[in-house]
């Protein structure tokens, strides 16, 4: 089965319906309810959460372990019981990107990851101490990087 | 807004579901207990406000947009 995703960026996309990411309760601030992660280059850093019925909103996101190897996701009992996600590195964790003009200068937020396990997702707030909201993302320069 | 005066260790109802909790006033702080459903977030304002507008901020990114990309 596919999904028509329609993207103010990307145009009208097909994507696979296992693909397809819930969001219960959205992302913090900006809602959207289910999400397509796509990649646009094969060996991009990053990839796009592009919500499906809302062509406006995505975010670039990456994998926080790929700049920070000891990067830690620490989140309350109460969080743990409320998105079903015990052990947060049994779940799969994002971080949303925060582009800039130069590929130095984009940073990721490390402070409110996302934990995606079984096609749902969760926006939390990460307890662990070293988590900052903009963690610089360090990438060689390159031109095709991004 | 709606202003109500409490005392420590009494409560305000939100609906039939949110309590909120008065559970010791000291000096200039105020510690406040809520018990919600799950499904009810719970955020310091200012934190929400940081990651609402971080969120808000990298939803307006552009980079490497042009061209189709594949689901992944």
């Amino acid at each position: 089965m596919q999904t028509t995703v329609h993207s103010s960026r990307f145009g009208e996309l097909e994507v696979p319906e296992d693909a397809v990411i819930e969001f219960p309760q959205g992302l913090i601030g900006v809602g959207g309810r289910r999400f397509a992660l796509l990649t646009r280059e094969e060996n991009s850093a990053f990839k796009w959460l592009q919500e499906v019925d809302e062509a406006e909103l995505a975010v670039p996101v990456t994998d926080p372990f790929a700049f920070y190897s000891d990067y830690e996701v620490r989140i309350s009992d109460a969080e743990a019981e409320r998105i079903g996600i015990s052990d947060p590195a049994a779940a799969e964790v994002l971080a949303i990107v925060r582009a800039a003009e130069r590929l130095e200068d984009f940073c990721a937020n490390l402070l409110a990851p996302l934990l995606i396990s079984g096609g749902v997702g969760h926006q939390v707030i990460n307890e662990a101490p070293e988590a900052p909201i903009r963690a610089p993302l360090l990438v060689p320069v390159a031109e095709d990087a991004a | 807004m709606l202003t109500i005066t409490r005392r420590p260790g009494e409560r305000i109802m939100i609906g039939d579901d949110v309590v909120i909790e008065i559970v010791e006033v000291s000096g200039g702080t105020v510690r406040v207990g809520i018990t919600a459903p799950r499904e009810r977030l719970i955020y310091r304002e200012e934190l929400w406000e940081r990651v609402k507008q971080e969120n808000r901020e990298a939803a307006q990114a552009s980079f490497g947009s042009e061209g189709p990309p594949a689901a992944g």
